[in-house]
């Protein structure tokens, strides 16, 4: 058995930003987890929120605060922190992100020819945070063979005014389809292949300088270049950097459909920063077992060969996600159930889990279950949510809290970071928990 | 059909049917570190679940004219085994026990290749050679007899081949009056003050210094070692499809250890294969689910697991004199498998001086026999890439790592020399001694 200051339960933006900022403040932070999160799907943008008729997402948040049962009820004012924090971390991690949440909301085109709102985006999408000026292009550029991005196809979706939302839009938009160097002969190729091939200095060169033949063959004038979000993975910066020089304009990185190489950017990049902060990260070891006194978390037990993995732990945070990340399920019966812990989680009834066209997700009331929790983010029973919290070294945060829909208010990202940022302060500040518990045992963390 | 039939037949099928969860959301073929470095290998979401859809279909697969096939993706025998799709999958689908169950399914009823079948055969490798070791290491590290190899069996002629040690570690042992576990033995000590030893063929044959470290540490903590009879875990068979010889060979060991087992014993490994082998993969691949498979699995440790409890326990000797060094550590795959954490990274930090490093990097290529082979061997190296190089920046002259074949291919492919984590608990424990007697 092992012991952890704090043990989260978790491996997405939520739980490797706790473990992060937690291990910033002096804790010894093991995550744990089933598999890779969510964040491998991810496409670039920080999604903070967005709201009906409000043009940034700082007014979105402010939006959906005055809702007393929101996260952002809780968590609005951390999230100016959180972002701030954030930011310093991936620009230290040479993955700087531009934008901020009182910035206007820009319609961002993505690899299916459609757009999503965004305001703050890692550099690789920066370009698009600027209006368009008048007769400037959009010119969608894919490598030929490449079967997750169809420029042509996307180019004719994007011409459509009606998928920009009401945003600003280029004047016209083009697709083209460029052979990059020994492609041909490669079929099977996924996202992180071509990511990895642009990450190779001596690969790079020549399918940049095509891919500028192509967009220059379109004609003159002002234009932005549309690539699928695979310019490098472990080394984006350089390939980043390589692309702006050779092509010679602004680049906007599409995002994909999974694996979102702008997620795995940023998911290695929480990694090592917690690797060099003396954090550990478990994967593949799912939580089969929590040893309580009734009040606090005493030890979790991870699924191990043979037998189970045991870790004391100080404090423990639950960042496992809603129905869809795992973290809750529902009976048959209608019952919602967190899934590590067994707390009691709230949510609709069962006859109103799905409403409406079930492919729209402002229709999904099942999406509003969770954990609800009090302002150190410890749960409560929701059925008597002045009790007190259910156990006082616990914290949730991400996905599970109650009250958010994060696919149609388009917060998660700005709920994981502020939860994380809140939780983090108020477990090393001892608000319950018990960071710098004497370890006379080792602890995960690795040599420092 | 009896309620035991249907639940022997639920436990077979727990592996096929776990890709029902599959969401196809492709995590496993980002972290995979074969597909990573060649097209060859589509990735292990295809041969996978995907293809596990058509052999669920049907047991024995059959193409439109009748005709049986093997597989419906036979590019799953590149896969290594590593096992990271597994680790990684956020639904729980464990992709690559399919496809090691896919890779024997294509072999099954064929008489194996040659070189599969030999490079399964640790136990007797070890045996033939260990006589004639001086011989035999000169003939591996003879260029012109390891091209003649590669064009005859397949083994590539750079593939880090291990080194005869001479004495096998067991008649060593028995000479030095170890207990080896055979009937008559004189009384054992208690559980509590005796473990019994798996030390797998590496420890036996080519890194007798392993086994050593092992009982100067467990002895050291006050446990006698028990050596009982034993062969090879299977694991090389099982990794080259050879499911019904690796049956047997389990059987063989289940036979001895479940008997020490049930009396309490804890079984010790140092490599954390065979100690994985024991503990799962008996179980998930070879499909013993009986009481001594059971009792056996529960009983063994890893050795630093060991260690790390008997430290929780308060019972480890603390004593480690310094070892002022840089240490990089690789934790192997199968390490992970296991799912307790990096055991040898928590040990090291009570060696006041070391300065150990978790490479965190996926593989090093080997994947136990993976890496031997001809058309496998640059695959390997290219997977491990990384970790050399990171291994030569960190300027250290010696590496960390738990299992026998990793250690062989990063001290050939770094030319640094490669430690069981146990070696170096055994150094500072002498360095501590030799501390204290100088005062």
């Amino acid at each position: 058995m092992a012991t952890a200051d704090v043990a989260i339960i978790g491996a997405g933006l939520a739980g490797l930003a706790t473990a992060v900022r937690l291990a910033e403040h002096g804790a010894r932070v093991v995550v744990l987890a089933q598999g890779n999160g969510a964040i491998h799907w991810a496409g670039g943008p920080i999604d903070v929120a967005v709201a009906p008729g409000v043009d940034t997402p700082a007014a979105a948040v402010g939006r959906l605060a005055s809702n007393p049962a929101h996260p952002y009820a809780v968590l609005a004012d951390d999230v100016p922190h959180a972002l701030g924090w954030f930011g310093s971390l991936v620009a230290e991690g040479d993955l700087p992100h531009a934008g901020s949440p009182g910035d206007p909301f820009r319609a961002l085109p993505t690899g299916i020819g459609g757009t999503r709102p965004v305001a703050i985006v890692p550099n690789g999408q920066a370009a698009i945070l600027r209006p368009w000026d008048p007769g400037e292009r959009l010119v969608v550029v894919g490598p030929a063979g490449f079967k997750d991005f169809w420029p042509l196809a996307i180019a004719a979706s994007l011409r459509r005014p009606s998928v920009w939302g009401g945003l600003d839009r280029p004047e016209r938009v083009e697709g083209v389809s460029v052979e990059l160097p020994g492609l041909a002969a490669r079929r099977n190729l996924n996202a992180l292949r071509i990511a990895d091939l642009f990450d190779d200095p001596a690969w790079r060169r020549p399918a940049l300088e095509a891919i500028a033949r192509a967009v220059d063959a379109t004609g003159s004038g002002p234009l932005r270049v549309g690539l699928p979000a695979v310019v490098g993975c472990r080394d984006h910066g350089a390939a980043l950097r390589g692309a702006l020089e050779v092509v010679d304009r602004p680049i906007v990185e599409l995002p994909l459909v999974p694996p979102g190489i702008p997620g795995i950017r940023l998911y290695g990049l929480l990694r090592d920063a917690l690797r060099a902060r003396g954090g550990r990260l478990l994967l593949g070891e799912p939580v089969v077992r929590v040893e309580t006194d009734g009040r606090r978390v005493l030890s979790v037990a991870t699924s191990a060969a043979a037998r189970s993995y045991v870790i004391r732990v100080g404090s423990l945070v639950l960042a496992t996600g809603g129905i869809a990340g795992g973290g809750l399920v529902g009976d048959p019966d209608g019952r919602i159930v967190e899934t590590v812990l067994g707390l009691p989680a709230e949510g609709p009834p069962i006859d109103r889990w799905m409403t409406g066209d079930p492919l729209d997700p402002g229709s999904m009331p099942i999406a509003l279950a969770g954990v609800r929790t009090d302002g150190e983010l410890r749960p409560v029973d929701p059925a008597d949510p002045g009790a007190g919290p259910v156990f006082d070294n616990v914290r949730v945060v991400g996905g599970l809290l109650a009250g958010q829909r994060s696919l149609a208010e388009r917060c998660g990202d700005g709920i994981a970071l502020a939860s994380a940022w809140r939780a983090a302060a108020s477990i090393a500040t001892g608000g319950g928990g018990a960071v710098g518990t004497a370890a006379a045992v080792p602890a995960p963390g690795g040599s420092r | 059909m009896t309620i035991a039939a249907l639940v022997d037949q639920a436990l077979d099928e727990s592996v096929g049917l776990s890709t029902d969860e599959c969401l196809k959301c492709n995590i496993c073929n980002t972290v995979c570190p074969v597909a990573r470095v060649d097209d060859r290998f589509p990735g292990p979401k295809y041969v996978g679940p995907q293809a596990q859809r058509f052999r669920l279909a049907a047991p024995v697969p059959v193409n439109l004219d009748g005709r049986r096939v093997h597989s419906p993706d036979v590019t799953v025998d590149w896969c290594s085994g590593c096992g990271w799709c597994t680790t990684a999958c956020p639904a729980g689908v464990k992709i690559a026990e399919v496809n090691s169950r896919a890779r024997a399914s294509i072999r099954a009823g064929r008489r194996p290749r040659l070189r599969d079948w030999m490079i399964g055969q640790t136990d007797l490798l070890g045996r033939l050679g260990a006589p004639f070791a001086p011989l035999a290491n000169w003939a591996f590290r003879n260029r012109p007899i390891r091209a003649l190899i590669e064009l005859t069996i397949g083994i590539h002629r750079k593939a880090p081949l291990p080194v005869y040690a001479g004495r096998p570690f067991r008649s060593r042992f028995r000479r030095r009056g170890g207990r080896v576990g055979r009937p008559g033995e004189p009384v054992l000590p208690p559980p509590d003050r005796a473990v019994v030893y798996f030390h797998g063929c590496a420890a036996n044959y080519y890194e007798p210094h392993v086994a050593d470290a092992a009982i100067a540490v467990l002895e050291r903590n006050g446990f006698e070692v028990i050596a009982p009879p034993q062969v090879c875990c299977g694991l090389p068979l099982i990794s080259n499809g050879l499911y019904g010889q690796a049956r047997g060979q389990a059987r063989q060991n289940l036979d001895v250890l479940a008997e020490y087992a049930r009396q309490g014993y804890r079984i010790v490994g140092t490599s954390t294969s065979c100690t994985h082998t024991l503990k799962a993969e008996y179980d998930e691949m070879l499909d013993l689910h009986d009481e001594d498979a059971r009792v056996v699995a529960e009983a063994t440790w890893d050795i630093c697991e060991f260690l790390v409890d008997l430290h929780e326990q308060g019972r480890l000797d603390t004593r480690f004199g310094r070892l002022d060094e840089d240490l990089p550590y690789h934790a192997p795959c199968q390490l992970r498998s296991h799912g307790i954490g990096l055991p040898a990274m928590d040990l090291f930090e009570l060696v006041p001086g070391l300065r150990a490093v978790d490479m965190d990097h996926d593989c090093c290529g080997i994947a136990g026999t993976y890496g031997l082979k001809r058309e496998k061997y640059e695959i390997a190296m290219r997977v491990g890439a990384d970790l050399f190089r990171k291994i030569e920046a960190s300027g250290a002259t010696e590496t960390a790592c738990d299992s026998e074949t990793c250690r062989w291919q990063i001290a050939s492919a770094t030319g640094t020399t490669v430690r069981h984590p146990v070696e170096i608990l055994a150094a500072a424990y002498a360095a501590g001694d030799r501390a204290a007697t100088a005062h």
